[in-house]
C-alpha cells in the first residue's frame, strides 16, 4: 500500500493531448507562473517532456525535475501513471518532494545574454543600425508598428530616434547607446508600451561596427489570437483575489511552508521533538493557506457576472470514471471501494467537461474524506426524475448529513463543524455554483439518514 | 530506391555486414582496454561475464512471459533456449541497453570492492540507517524499500541477473522494442498481451534506481550526507552524485572506477565539495589515487563548465 502522504506534495491528470485538467495547489500554481491556464496544455516545460515521454512509452515513470517559476526553482521527483487509452488516455501526475528554492546567482555576463536572447526572440521591430545610430534595415512583424516600418524604410540614413517617441528623455538624441539601451518608448501607430534594446555589434563594445535595435511590447498585440486557439478557456476579468492577492501571497506562504518542512524534517539539524511537530503545524497551516487561496480564486470565477459555461455533450459514465480514476489512490489508502456500475447507455448530458469533472471530484474526495476505512463510495446513474435531465448520484457510508446541516452545506466557508480535514468550506459551494451555471443543480438527496448521497442534475443535451 | 526490388536476403546481408564491421572494429580498443587495464579494468573478464549473464536473464525472462501468455504450463516447461540466445544476442547489438547494463555490473563490483577494501557494508551503510529511523514516516518507508531493492540487487548481481522490472524505463522501452521485433509475427498477440501485463506491472518510482533517487530528492538540502562514501555506500552516493551533478546515474557510476578518477573529482567539485572531502572519497575507493596539485583552486563553476563541456562532447560523437 502506498503511503507517502507527505513525500507526495501535488497530483494532477493530464488528458491525451498533454493538457493540464486538474491539479492540486502547487502544480496548479506552477502551471499559472509558466504562462500556462487551467485546464490547458502543460506549460512547464520540463514537465511536459516527462509526461509525453511517459504517455508515449505508457509506462509509470519516475524523474527528477527542476523547474523555474519566475521567482524560485522548483524541484522535485514526476511519477507519471499513464492512463490506458481505452479510458481514456492521458496521465496521472504525482509530485514527490517539493521544494522551492532561490535561484542560484548566475554570472551577471551569463544573465545578460540569456536577457538579450529572450528580448531577440520577443521583439516585433528589429532595425540594424550604424556606428552612428542611424537606420540600415527594418524588419517588423507586427499590424500595429507597419507605419513605423514604413517611416523608417522611407527614412534610411537618419537617426532611429526620430521615428519613436522616447519617455522621459528631452535630451538631443541620439545619446550614447548605453543610455538608450532598456528605454521606455511610444510607436505611432500602436497602442502598446514599448521597450527599446540596443545590441551593439562587432566585437569592441565601446566602438560598436553597428546595432541591432529591438523594439519589445509589453504584452502581445492580439490576445484573441490566443483565446482562439484555446477555445472553452475563460477569458481574464479583473479579480483581486485571483489576479491581485494570489500571485503575491503565493510566494511568502510557500516559503513558509518550505521552511517549515525544513525544520520538521529536522533537514538543519536535530531538535526536539514538540519543536518538529510545531513545525508541522505551521506547515499543514501554510498548505491550508494556500488551498484557500486557490479556493477564493476559483469563487470568484464562479461569481462573477460573465461566468459562463460550454455546452457541450458531456457522457457522465466517462467523466465519474475519470474522475474515480483519478481518486482511486486516495481512496485505496483507506481502503474504500469505488463502485461506479455505470453503462455506456447514459444519454449525453449537456455541460461541460472539466467542470463537470471538476464538481464529480469534489463530490467524490468529500465521499472519501468523510468515510471510515474499509467503505464503499458509490457513483451511479439517477434517471427520470425531472424530464429532460440527467443525474448522477455519489454516496458514502459516512455519518450523514441532517436536516438543519443540509440547508447550508451549499453556503460558503460552510463546514459542518468539522475541522480535520483542513478543507476551505468552499468546494461545494464551488460546485454548486459550477452546476447552476450549467443549467443543471446539486443537492443533498438524503438528510438525516447515514451516509450521505449527493445528487448532481444536468440537462440532456439535444442535438440542435 | 523501389523496395520492391530489393531481395530480402540483400538486406539481411547487409544488416550482417554491419554488425561484422562493427565488432571488428571493436576488436581493437577493446583488447587494448583489456590488456592496458589492471585486475578493475573497465572491460574485465567479471564485467564481461555478468554483462552476458544480465543478457541471458532478460531474453530469458522476456520468453517467459512469453510463454506464459500461451498457457503453456504443465506441458512444457522446458524453456526454449534457442529463442533465449537468439534474443540475448539482439539485445546485445543494442548499444544504449549494453551500456546500462555494463554500469549496472560495474556498481556491483565497486559495491563488493569497497566493502572488501572500506568496510562499507553493500546494503545497510550508516546513512540507509539513519534514513530509514527518520521522524518522516514517508522517508523512512522508502528507505526500507530501497533497503529491500539493494539487497534483492546485490543477490541479484551474484547471480549475474537483471530483473526486467528494474530497467530504467528508457532501457526497459528498447528492450520491448527489440523483443517484439523479435518475434515471429504469429506471435504477435500474445507478444501485445504479454507487453501490456508488464507495463502495468511496471512502475519506474518502484525500481532500485528509482528509490535511491526519490531518497535522495527527499534529503533536500541534507544530500551532502550522501556525498560521503564511507557514510552513504556507493548506491546511494551515485544517485546524489548524478542529481547534484546534472549526470546520468551510469556516468556517476562509472566515475568511481579507478580508470576515471578525474571524472569524479571535477563531478565532486562540481557538486561544491572541497579538496580535503574529496580526498576521502578516493581514499575509500582507491587509496592509490591522487589529487593533483592545485586542485583546490579549481572553482565549482569551473569544475560545472568541465563538466558540461565532456557531456556535450559525448552528446556530439554519439550523435555522429
Amino acid at each position: 500500500m502506498e503511503s507517502q502522504a507527505s513525500l507526495l506534495a501535488a497530483r494532477g491528470l493530464t488528458d491525451e493531448r498533454d493538457r493540464l485538467l486538474t491539479a492540486d495547489d502547487p502544480l496548479a500554481d506552477l502551471q499559472k507562473r509558466c504562462g500556462g491556464t487551467l485546464p490547458g496544455t502543460l506549460a512547464v516545460p520540463e514537465l511536459l517532456e516527462v509526461v509525453r515521454h511517459g504517455r508515449r512509452m505508457g509506462l509509470r515513470i519516475a524523474r527528477d525535475f527542476e523547474a523555474f517559476d519566475g521567482d524560485s526553482l522548483i524541484s522535485g521527483v514526476l511519477r507519471v501513471h499513464p492512463i490506458d487509452p481505452d479510458q481514456g488516455g492521458g496521465c496521472e501526475l504525482l509530485i514527490e518532494n517539493w521544494q522551492s528554492r532561490a535561484v542560484p546567482e548566475a554570472g551577471t555576463r551569463e544573465l545578460a545574454q540569456r536577457l538579450d536572447e529572450i528580448d531577440r526572440a520577443c521583439a516585433e521591430v528589429i532595425v540594424r543600425l550604424d556606428g552612428e545610430q542611424r537606420v540600415q534595415l527594418v524588419q517588423s512583424s507586427a499590424a500595429d508598428t507597419a507605419e513605423l516600418r514604413d517611416a523608417l524604410a522611407q527614412a534610411v540614413g537618419s537617426p532611429w530616434t526620430d521615428h519613436v517617441e522616447l519617455e522621459g528623455m528631452a535630451h538631443r538624441q541620439p545619446m550614447h547607446w548605453r543610455l538608450l539601451d532598456g528605454a521606455r518608448c511610444r510607436v505611432a501607430g500602436s497602442k502598446r508600451d514599448w521597450r527599446a534594446r540596443l545590441l551593439p555589434l562587432g566585437s569592441e563594445p565601446n566602438a560598436p561596427r553597428g546595432f541591432e535595435l529591438l523594439l519589445v511590447a509589453d504584452y502581445p498585440l492580439d490576445v484573441g489570437v490566443l483565446e482562439q486557439e484555446a477555445p472553452g478557456l475563460e477569458e481574464s476579468h479583473t479579480q483581486l483575489v485571483g489576479g491581485a492577492l494570489t500571485p503575491v501571497l503565493r510566494q511568502p506562504i510557500a516559503r513558509i511552508i518550505a521552511n517549515a518542512e525544513t525544520i520538521r524534517t529536522r533537514l538543519a539539524g536535530p531538535l526536539r521533538a514538540e519543536y518538529s511537530e510545531y513545525a508541522g503545524n505551521i506547515a499543514a497551516a501554510g498548505q491550508h493557506l494556500n488551498a484557500l487561496l486557490d479556493d477564493l480564486a476559483d469563487i470568484e470565477v464562479v461569481e462573477a457576472e460573465d461566468f459562463s459555461t460550454e455546452r457541450e455533450p458531456v457522457d457522465l459514465g466517462d467523466v465519474a470514471r475519470r474522475a474515480g480514476g483519478i481518486l482511486g489512490v486516495r481512496a485505496r489508502a483507506k481502503n474504500i471501494e469505488l463502485v461506479i456500475p455505470i453503462g455506456d447507455n447514459l444519454p449525453m448530458a449537456s455541460g461541460e467537461f472539466r467542470r463537470v469533472l471538476q464538481i464529480l471530484i469534489n463530490l467524490i474526495g468529500n465521499a472519501i474524506a468523510y468515510s471510515p476505512e474499509n467503505s464503499v463510495v458509490t457513483i451511479a446513474p439517477a434517471l427520470g426524475e425531472a424530464e429532460g435531465t440527467i443525474g448522477l448520484t455519489v454516496s458514502d457510508e459516512g455519518p450523514g448529513i441532517d436536516e438543519e446541516q443540509a440547508a447550508r452545506v451549499f453556503n460558503k466557508f460552510e463546514r459542518l463543524g468539522r475541522d480535520s480535514d483542513g478543507g476551505s468550506g468552499l468546494g461545494l459551494y464551488i460546485s454548486s455554483r459550477l452546476a447552476q451555471a450549467m443549467d443543471g443543480s446539486l443537492e443533498v438527496l438524503n438528510a438525516g439518514e447515514e451516509g450521505a448521497t449527493f445528487q448532481l442534475r444536468l440537462p440532456v443535451h439535444t442535438s440542435d | 530506391m523501389n523496395s520492391a526490388t530489393v531481395n530480402p536476403v540483400e538486406t539481411v546481408l547487409r544488416d550482417e555486414l554491419a554488425r561484422a564491421d562493427r565488432a571488428l572494429g571493436g576488436v581493437a580498443p577493446v583488447l587494448g582496454h583489456v590488456l592496458a587495464g589492471s585486475g578493475h579494468s573497465l572491460v574485465s573478464d567479471a564485467v564481461v561475464a555478468r554483462v552476458r549473464g544480465m543478457l541471458n536473464d532478460l531474453a530469458g525472462q522476456f520468453v517467459e512471459r512469453l510463454a506464459a501468455q500461451a498457457g503453456e504450463e504443465a506441458a512444457d516447461k522446458m524453456i526454449d533456449f534457442a529463442s533465449v540466445d537468439a534474443l540475448a544476442d539482439q539485445l546485445a547489438n543494442d548499444a544504449p541497453i549494453l551500456a546500462t547494463l555494463h554500469a549496472t555490473a560495474m556498481e556491483g563490483l565497486l559495491t563488493e570492492r569497497l566493502d572488501q577494501r572500506s568496510n562499507v557494508d553493500p546494503v545497510l551503510s550508516p546513512l540507509m540507517q539513519e534514513l530509514i529511523a527518520s521522524q518522516d514516516a514517508a522517508t523512512g518507508e522508502t528507505a526500507m524499500q530501497a533497503l529491500a531493492a539493494q539487497s534483492r540487487f546485490m543477490q541479484g548481481q551474484r547471480r549475474m541477473q537483471q530483473p526486467v522490472l528494474e530497467l530504467s524505463s528508457e532501457t526497459l522501452e528498447r528492450a520491448l522494442r527489440i523483443w517484439v521485433r523479435a518475434t515471429p509475427v504469429e506471435n504477435e498477440p500474445r507478444v501485445t498481451q504479454a507487453m501490456r501485463q508488464l507495463k502495468a506491472e511496471y512502475d519506474e518510482a518502484q525500481t532500485r534506481t528509482g528509490l535511491f533517487a526519490r531518497l535522495v530528492s527527499s534529503m533536500r538540502s541534507g544530500v551532502v550526507a550522501a556525498l560521503e562514501l564511507q557514510h552513504a555506500g556507493l548506491a546511494i552516493f551515485v544517485s546524489a552524485l548524478a542529481s547534484q551533478s546534472g549526470q546520468s546515474r551510469e556516468r556517476a557510476i562509472l566515475a568511481c572506477h579507478d580508470d576515471q578518477a578525474a571524472r569524479l573529482a571535477v563531478s565532486l567539485r562540481a557538486v561544491g565539495l572541497d579538496a580535503e572531502a574529496i580526498e576521502r572519497q578516493f581514499v575509500a575507493l582507491d587509496p592509490a589515487v591522487r589529487l593533483p596539485r592545485g586542485f583546490e583552486d579549481v572553482s565549482t563553476d569551473n569544475a560545472r563548465a568541465m563538466l558540461q563541456d565532456s557531456l556535450s562532447q559525448v552528446h556530439q560523437s554519439a550523435g555522429r
